[in-house]
């Protein structure tokens, strides 16, 4: 959403811009309505998520502004674009095992590494091997057991990059993709028709 | 997490320190841009957090134990499946009730589906990922996800 449109803003905007903010606030009041003492309890528990977030949530945001602006695109497209081949991929796939906190504070880190050009496979490989937590790993066996985790770990790291691949082919099969990308899959193209 | 958010940010605020040593411009011009994502966030982060809370009180732990208990075999993978696409919370919430599960005799790869599914799923946070990526990147990763969580419950059970 840009400023713009935040400056004026008609109830229709307002409605696409926080639909989901609307939507909880709905839900919120259904809930209040049939259960007031369960509401108040998820009021409750979402209250405490939130104030556990924070520090995170400020931390992951000051690295997006940090990407954002001090990061070249150039080296950002050398490592993990196109240009980067499989290493990138191995990259993501290790940055996903080790980076931590709940998936939805790592999308707008994601999204700002992506628009400074990194290819889509590489977000994906990452929110796929985020499913593996090194350091969580003896916590994991301690309840299931060192052989479920171990094949459990090494299945979803192997179908990582395969994922992020697909997720990338399905993404950039819709939206155009940039000039390089474009002529890459042209080449291939051709070389299929051949 | 509320430490480690801590130490985190402690870091960040230390190399913002650095940068502001070496250009206050474009630190200013971070700290800018780190707001303005923040402000773009922040609601839909108290849409999530609210549909969290009232997810988690009114489907709790026990319901999905419930229906995972109650089915068996190959019903049981993708109930498996869809009951960790639905639940949210950190991992470390799924791991006991996962284990107590396959104590209770649950099929492994119904277990191993649910987890893999409740951390690399979230049906709660979609709308969240739809307006940060796009739907069709939300929507595709998801599908993708789900069907790599079965995928992987199946070959854990040839496996185990």
């Amino acid at each position: 959403v840009s400023a713009a449109k935040h400056d004026r803003m008609t109830p229709w905007a307002l409605l696409r811009s926080q639909w989901l903010l609307l939507l909880a606030a709905g839900l919120l009041l259904v809930a209040v309505a049939t259960d007031p003492a369960k509401a108040q309890q998820s009021l409750v528990s979402a209250l405490h998520l939130f104030v556990y977030i924070i520090p995170l949530l400020l931390a992951v945001m000051g690295l997006v502004g940090l990407i954002l602006v001090w990061i070249s695109p150039d080296l950002v497209a050398r490592l993990l674009g196109r240009e980067g081949g499989f290493r990138s991929l191995l990259l993501a796939a290790a940055c996903g095992m080790i980076l931590i906190g709940p998936a939805y504070l790592i999308f707008p880190l994601l999204a700002a590494v992506q628009r400074q050009g990194a290819r889509w496979a590489v977000i994906g490989t990452v929110l796929t091997t985020y499913a593996v937590k090194i350091q969580m790993i003896p916590l994991e066996a301690g309840y299931l057991g060192w052989r479920f985790s171990l094949v459990r770990t090494v299945l979803t790291l192997a179908l990582a990059i395969p994922a992020g691949l697909l997720l990338e082919w399905i993404v950039e099969r819709g939206a155009p993709p940039p000039a390089a990308a474009s002529r890459e899959k042209e080449a291939a193209l051709q070389r299929t028709v051949r | 997490l509320f430490s480690v958010g801590f130490l985190y940010l402690a870091v960040i605020l230390a190399v913002y320190l650095v940068a502001g040593r070496i250009s206050p411009d474009k630190t200013c011009q971070s700290l800018r841009v780190a707001r303005s994502s923040l402000w773009r966030v922040l609601p839909l982060l108290v849409a999530v957090f609210t549909l969290i809370g009232l997810f988690q009180t009114f489907f709790p732990p026990e319901i999905i134990k419930d229906w995972l208990g109650e089915t068996s075999g190959k019903t049981s993978l993708l109930v498996g499946g869809l009951a960790g696409a639905l639940a949210i919370g950190p991992p470390l919430a799924a791991f006991p009730l996962a284990g107590s599960l396959l104590d209770a005799g649950a099929w492994p790869p119904a277990i191993a589906a649910f987890i893999v599914s409740w951390i690399s799923v979230g049906v709660i946070s979609l709308p969240f990922e739809a307006s940060v990526f796009g739907s069709r990147f939300a929507l595709a990763r998801n599908t993708l996800a789900f069907l790599s969580s079965l995928l992987i419950g199946l070959l854990a059970g040839s496996f185990l």
